[in-house]
């Protein structure tokens, strides 16, 4: 269980003006859930992402994992990042094992267990090529794995299909979706697509900026249903899932008009 | 549709002989681009070989002062054979490649790990900036005295001539290499479990071996360009030495041969690298 308890973050920018890009910010990140963070630019919600990996310390409060404070990053939480964060001179199969090897896995066992998670997300037959010789929703599969193979406790994505194309966006939604309920991880989402956040998320927050705040969630099953085998495509075309669609974007529009006017 | 689908079909499979080759374009841009300059290069060079030869055979300029291509070419297998100023060419060569390949081993060695040092670490840049911003834009020949009272004129005062002015380019490029690297490559690595340690091993060293590499090329040629220089300190071997020692007796053909000889291993040492670093550094190619 991951516990975000009042979090606030100030930064200092030029000629020593403070911003706060996030505003005590409290969640609670259920077990097996997928809480997708959705907001626009500088609505903190990358922020909050970094100060939950350990890569940003907080100006105020406490995130705890499992009752420990969180203050570096670690293998209890993977990442996958919005541009690949591969190296681009290890194969796919080498970059997936990359925690396994800091964690001192022998060879042999690295290399089994980093095959069967390109198998996972359908990448069978690539363990040995190198990054600059897959596509960008391939190497965001190689990411995905390479997060998943220390087997972290939570998963965070920080915009991960941000820079696909929108076929290969919704290839990787549901690859996410099998891989969720596979391996039931605990995975927190960041987004700026209403749409991608419905399709996935059993929690939606919607943050807004100026200062970063959630000002919203509902709890979803979308994905819950989507996950036992009901098609994607109907699922979208339902009338709550229009209507949430709808007062979401209200809702974030409504938040960029008071902000533009400050 | 079908006319397209089948236009692309043919480009990517080798053309059959006998069929006729489709006309391949490629896009309109500014500069190179790529496209190949080795035989306008050996064109000019055999421009300038014609106008050397032409020059010198109707005496348009004394022979003291350019000798013919023949010549130099005679006086180089004379040199090569029976030897100039008391050794023979490929000793003069020797001596000249143990001086800069000594120099570049310690300066890589030194200048790769100070250099990362220096791209990770506040103290190790803050103490390193001031030195090497000194020095290194100091003409090697303006120490040189320096480097003869402290070290006597023996190899040591040669050879840390050479290490110093090697040391700058290895040492920056190392730096460089380590602040031109994406963060997020540093977060993964980190949010995967690496200790600082394997992070460094993982990612940050490999990470800058393009730029390292790129360092030790152009150290290896002002390498080169410092030999003569170094080869001043009461050399009795070297090709630097040689050049010198033909100057003062006006045997231009020998200065030429001592000249063409650098020329040729220097371009040498330079592709040589430059292939290293396709062995190395592979997948720094187009994304």
């Amino acid at each position: 269980m991951l516990q975000v308890r009042q979090a606030s973050v100030f930064f200092e920018q030029g000629g020593g003006r403070i911003v706060q890009a996030l505003k005590r910010v409290s969640l609670d990140l259920p077990t097996g859930g997928i809480v997708m963070a959705l907001g626009a630019s500088g609505c903190g919600k990358s922020t909050l992402l970094n100060a939950i990996a350990g890569f940003l310390p907080l100006s105020e409060g406490v995130i705890l994992l499992d009752g420990m404070p969180v203050e570096r990053p670690g293998a209890d939480r993977g990442v996958v990042f919005q541009k690949d964060a591969l190296l681009p001179w290890r194969s796919a199969a080498d970059n997936v094992a990359l925690g396994l090897e800091y964690a001192g896995m022998p060879r042999r066992e690295r290399r089994e267990r980093a095959e069967a998670l390109l198998r996972l997300v359908h990448l069978e037959g690539f363990a040995d090529a190198r990054p600059n010789e897959l596509s960008g929703g391939m190497r965001q599969r190689v990411g995905l794995a390479r997060a998943l193979a220390t087997d972290p406790k939570v998963l965070l994505m920080d915009e991960p299909f941000g820079a696909l194309d929108s076929q290969t966006r919704e290839h990787m939604q549901d690859l996410l979706v099998e891989v969720w309920a596979k391996t039931a991880k605990q995975v927190f989402f960041i987004t700026h697509s209403i749409e991608e956040a419905l399709m996935l998320g059993t929690t939606i927050l919607v943050m807004l900026p100026r200062p970063g705040r959630i000002v919203a969630h509902w709890e979803l099953d979308f994905v819950q249903r989507i996950a036992a085998g009901e098609k994607a495509e109907a699922v979208r075309r339902e009338k709550r899932f229009g209507a949430l669609h709808d007062e979401i974007r209200t809702l974030i529009h409504a938040g960029e008009q008071v902000g533009s006017v400050q | 549709m079908t006319l397209a689908a089948a236009k692309d079909k043919d480009q990517d499979q080798a053309t059959p002989a006998g069929s006729s080759r489709p006309n391949t374009v490629r896009p309109r841009t500014y500069g190179l681009a790529d496209r190949p300059t080795l035989a306008i290069s050996l064109a000019a060079l055999a421009v300038l070989l014609v106008v050397w030869e032409l020059v010198t055979r109707f005496g348009l300029v004394q022979s003291l002062f350019l000798p013919t291509p023949g010549e130099v070419w005679t006086q180089f297998v004379a040199v090569s054979t029976d030897g100039y100023a008391g050794a023979t060419l490929s000793e003069h060569i020797g001596a000249s490649l143990l001086r800069i390949f000594t120099a570049a081993v310690i300066a890589s060695s030194t200048a790769i790990p100070i250099g990362l040092a220096m791209g990770l670490n506040r103290w190790a840049k803050g103490l390193a900036d001031p030195i090497i911003e000194f020095y290194w834009p100091l003409p090697p020949l303006a120490y040189l005295p320096l480097m003869i009272i402290w070290l006597g004129i023996g190899e040591s005062s040669k050879i840390t001539l050479l290490t110093l002015a090697m040391f700058a380019p290895i040492c920056l490029s190392a730096q460089a290499g380590v602040r031109g690297l994406p963060v997020e490559r540093i977060n993964a690595a980190l949010s995967l479990g690496g200790t600082r340690w394997q992070v460094l091993r993982t990612v940050i060293l490999p990470g800058a071996l393009p730029e390292i590499l790129t360092g030790v090329r152009i150290a290896i040629g002002v390498g080169w360009s410092t030999l003569v220089a170094a080869e001043l300190i009461a050399a009795t071997r070297g090709i630097g030495f040689m050049i010198m020692s033909a100057a003062q007796f006006l045997a231009t053909d020998v200065v030429f041969v001592g000249i063409g000889v650098i020329a040729v291993f220097a371009f040498t040492f330079s592709l040589g690298l430059q292939l290293l670093e396709r062995w190395l550094v592979p997948w720094k190619g187009p994304q």
